[in-house]
């Protein structure tokens, strides 16, 4: 079973379109096909696949949270000082507040409460839940709860579930709809992948955004290749970004996407494009980016 | 909430978000940062999304040296070290491992960087090392004040280093008589937007006429209830055909939430974030350039009247 990673360093360049519709192509084609939505902060894919039936769901527990017991605080004022989050907060002088949002549960606080007023204790990450799309093919997907930063976690989490599922119905290909940027959650996406697909936009943001990232993935020695969404605006730039993809990053280049409101109508009708509407454009475009990707499998 | 997020500086601050990545936050950021400085505010312009900082591309700047952002890492003295385990123990991260009577192993990838090791190590044995996650940036676009971080990459450690943005440009607030700063935020709705947002007055949420845009805008709105933030929303690509602007406009009326600008597709908008010169300078009077212009006067006259 191979794992494909769909990642992108700048957001809304296309990531789900891409996944979503590469997906349904191959399947379609006979491959077996098993998708995971490791963007937990904004998880999209499953719309864009028309929803599913859950089959299974799993609430995660692998945050950590201080917890300050007002009963034995004597206001001192250590904690805020040391927190490296700012997560603790104190009004003039008075007895301090726990931000959950942004406490990373590190328990420094509790180490220099003179007090033992601080507990750290295990909260809700998020919820991880298997679903049955209608074209066939699983589809792992998570929530992370509001504010949490254990991404990385609950993306590895669901890549796990991904692959033990994947495997179970003896699947040829999993297809991971990665978070947005370079960080954690994008990491744990990464890491032993079989290949990332990164999609770009014929940009000078979206160019410098794909080489942070093709330096994460070439630190951890993935092989990849790149999709230009929304092309056909300003082809010089375009050219030039072709040949810097293949010369510069050393990255396949899959195919460009051209510029085509379709895709929009599509997401409104919650279909794929290549399912929606066959024969536009951006349909063939990601059609021929889907038989490149399935001969690299 | 509200209260305790009392920021350590006067400068009203806005934070332009969203929830779905490439809606537009950095071209509205962009573009309102450039509209007020030419309105006569003295305007600060903050990227605080570290995974893909845009806003320098975005206005032409190149950006020069900066300043390396360091987080504290453990540098473990062997010789005074007993192999107690305390630090094996209170690490968060398992990023120190270790049998008894060894001196741990360091993962340095795993480290948070909160000290907690040090707090707990009663031999001395830790030392402070330093490890860089990241830089920001300061640079002058045009009479507007830019300060940038930039997460290093493979860090994974975006609210860390995004954090360390919010702080740096609070520094720089601090005299210099500045209006109004400009936050834009990464997508997403995890810590590192946090940060930026609990700083901040009022947060646009910039959004686009899809399920995938409305899906998003949605959970970008739960983070502002709670963090009591006041929020509006900008609608980007508002004319899209085959758009959900109903829906859109269904959501801001349910919760009650101001609808503030509609931007419309606009070739000019495409030339100029590809120019790397705002719209707002670049064509005015394009139809997104009205719309921007639009934006700014809003947001003048909320500070002009102390609403901010």
């Amino acid at each position: 079973m191979k794992e494909i990673v769909v990642a992108s360093g700048k957001g809304g360049t296309g990531k789900t379109t891409v996944a979503s519709s590469l997906a349904v192509y191959l399947a379609k084609k006979g491959v077996r096909v098993f998708t995971a939505d490791a963007d937990v902060d904004a998880p999209d894919l499953l719309l864009a696949l028309g929803g599913g039936r859950t089959l299974f769901s799993i609430d995660i527990k692998e945050s950590e949270k201080a917890s300050i017991d007002k009963s034995k605080c004597t206001a001192c004022g250590k904690c805020t000082e040391v927190c490296p989050f700012g997560a603790i907060v104190a009004q003039n002088g008075g007895q301090p507040i726990v931000v959950e949002l942004m406490c990373e549960g590190c328990g420094v606080c509790k180490l220099v409460c003179p007090s033992g007023a601080i507990e750290v204790k295990r909260t809700d990450t998020g919820t991880i839940s298997i679903q049955e799309t209608k074209y066939g093919f699983g589809c792992v997907t998570g929530k992370l709860k509001l504010g949490e930063h254990n991404s990385g976690h609950l993306v590895a989490s669901i890549r796990n579930i991904g692959r033990g599922k994947a495997q179970d119905a003896a699947s040829d290909v999993c297809i991971v709809d990665a978070a947005p940027g370079i960080g954690c959650p994008v990491i744990a996406s990464i890491t032993g992948a079989d290949y990332v697909i990164a999609v770009t936009e014929p940009t000078p943001a979206a160019k410098r955004n794909l080489e942070r990232l093709s330096k994460v993935i070439k630190h951890f020695g993935v092989p990849a290749g790149v999709v230009i969404n929304m092309g056909g605006y300003s082809k010089d730039f375009e050219t030039a970004l072709k040949d810097w993809i293949v010369h510069e990053l050393g990255f396949q280049f899959l195919g460009e996407i051209p510029v085509d409101y379709e895709v929009v109508k599509a997401l409104v009708h919650m279909k794929p494009i290549i399912e929606f509407n066959p024969d536009t454009k951006a349909s063939k475009a990601l059609a021929a980016i889907a038989q490149k990707v399935g001969e690299i499998l | 909430m509200r209260a305790l997020r009392k920021k350590k500086v006067e400068v009203p601050i806005v934070a332009v978000t969203g929830g779905k990545g490439g809606t537009g936050k950095t071209t509205v950021a962009v573009n309102l940062a450039a509209g007020l400085g030419a309105k006569g505010l003295k305007v600060m312009l903050v990227d605080t999304d570290v995974d893909g900082p845009c806003c320098a591309t975005l206005l032409g700047v190149k950006l020069g040296a900066g300043d390396e952002v360091k987080t504290f890492k453990p540098m473990i003295d062997e010789m005074k070290c007993v192999g107690c385990r305390k630090c094996v123990e209170a690490c968060h991260e398992h990023a120190l491992i270790g049998l008894q009577g060894q001196t741990p192993r360091f993962f340095e990838e795993l480290c948070s960087g909160c000290k907690a090791c040090k707090l707990v190590c009663k031999h001395e044995a830790i030392m402070d090392g330093w490890k860089t996650i990241g830089t920001t940036y300061t640079a002058d676009a045009d009479g507007l004040k830019l300060v940038v971080g930039e997460l290093r990459p493979t860090e994974p450690r975006s609210p860390v280093m995004a954090r360390a943005t919010v702080m740096k440009a609070i520094e720089e607030l601090k005299g210099d008589g500045y209006d109004v700063a400009i936050f834009d935020t990464a997508p997403g709705v995890h810590n590192a937007v946090a940060q930026p947002l609990w700083v901040a007055d009022l947060a646009l949420a910039v959004t686009e006429p899809t399920p995938l845009g409305t899906h998003d805008l949605k959970l970008i709105l739960d983070l502002a209830r709670e963090l009591e933030l006041p929020v509006e929303v900008v609608l980007n690509k508002a004319d899209v055909p085959g758009g959900l602007k109903d829906e859109l406009l269904k959501i801001c009326h349910e919760r009650g939430i101001k609808l503030t600008a509609e931007i419309p597709l606009d070739e000019e908008l495409l030339r100029s974030y590809i120019a790397g010169e705002p719209l707002v300078k670049k064509a005015p009077d394009s139809p997104a350039g009205k719309a921007l212009m639009s934006l700014v006067l809003s947001i003048r006259d909320k500070l002009k009247g102390g609403e901010i």
